[in-house]
C-alpha cells in the first residue's frame, strides 16, 4: 500500500455474527488473542497466509474481509 | 502460528542451550572472580544467575501456562505466532540502530576521559532499556 492508505477488514462483524469470543478464533487460527484484538481494531496487517485463513474460516475471501481506505 | 508445545528436538534444543549457557556463565564467572577488580566475578555471577532463573521461569510459563504467556515472553521464546515474532524484529531493529549511536557515545565519552568499565557498564544497561522499551512501544501500536 502507498502513503496514506490503510486497510480495515470486517473480522469483528464476522466474529461477533458467527457468535465467537476473540479467544475462540483466536485458537481457531492459532494465534494468540491480542493478534487477533490487534487486526481488529486495524493496528496490525496479517500475513497473506493468515489473511486467507481467516477468509477460509469464515467461508469467504480475502477481499470480502479486507478494504483499503484512500 | 502459535506453538506452546515444545517438540522432542526443541525441548533436547534448548536443554543443550541452557547447558551450554550454564558453562558460559560459570566459566566467565570464575575468571572475572579470578582476574577482575573488585567483585565484579561475583556480580556477574548473581546477574547470570538471576537472567538464568528469569528465562526459566518464561519457558516455564510459554509451556505449562501458555494462557496466561505475554507478547513478550511468547516472542522471546519463539513460540508465538507471525504478530509476535514481527514485534521482537522490529524492537531489535530499533536496538540495533540504538546501538551504533550509543556505541558513538560511549567511544566519545571514554576518549573524553570517563572511566571505561563505567562506560561499558552504561552501554549494556542502555542497550537493554531502549529494546525493552521499544519492545513495550511498539506492542502498544501494533
Amino acid at each position: 500500500m502507498g502513503g496514506g492508505e490503510t486497510l480495515r477488514n470486517d473480522i469483528r462483524d464476522l466474529r461477533v455474527a458467527a457468535g465467537l469470543s476473540q479467544r475462540e478464533l483466536a485458537e481457531a487460527l492459532s494465534v494468540s488473542r491480542q493478534t487477533v484484538n490487534s487486526i481488529e481494531t486495524g493496528r496490525y496487517d496479517p500475513s497473506l497466509p493468515l489473511a486467507i485463513a481467516i477468509a477460509q474460516h469464515f467461508r469467504t475471501t480475502v477481499e470480502e474481509i479486507f478494504h483499503v481506505d484512500h | 502460528m502459535l506453538t506452546t508445545e515444545l517438540t522432542a528436538r526443541q525441548k533436547a534444543a534448548v536443554l543443550l542451550v541452557v547447558a551450554a549457557l550454564l558453562v558460559a556463565v560459570l566459566a566467565t564467572g570464575l575468571l572475572l572472580q579470578e582476574h577482575a577488580p573488585g567483585n565484579m566475578g561475583t556480580g556477574f555471577l548473581q546477574g547470570a544467575g538471576v537472567a538464568l532463573v528469569a528465562g526459566a521461569v518464561v519457558l516455564w510459563r510459554v509451556t505449562r501456562r501458555s494462557e496466561s504467556a505475554t507478547t513478550f515472553e511468547r516472542a522471546f521464546t519463539q513460540t508465538g505466532d507471525e504478530r509476535d515474532n514481527s514485534l521482537l524484529t522490529r524492537a531489535l531493529a530499533v536496538q540495533g540502530l540504538a546501538a551504533f549511536l550509543l556505541t558513538a557515545a560511549a567511544v566519545v565519552a571514554i576518549g573524553l576521559g570517563a572511566e571505561t568499565m563505567m562506560i561499558l557498564f552504561f552501554l549494556l544497561v542502555g542497550q537493554l532499556a531502549v529494546g525493552a522499551v521499544a519492545f513495550a512501544v511498539i506492542a502498544r501500536r501494533s
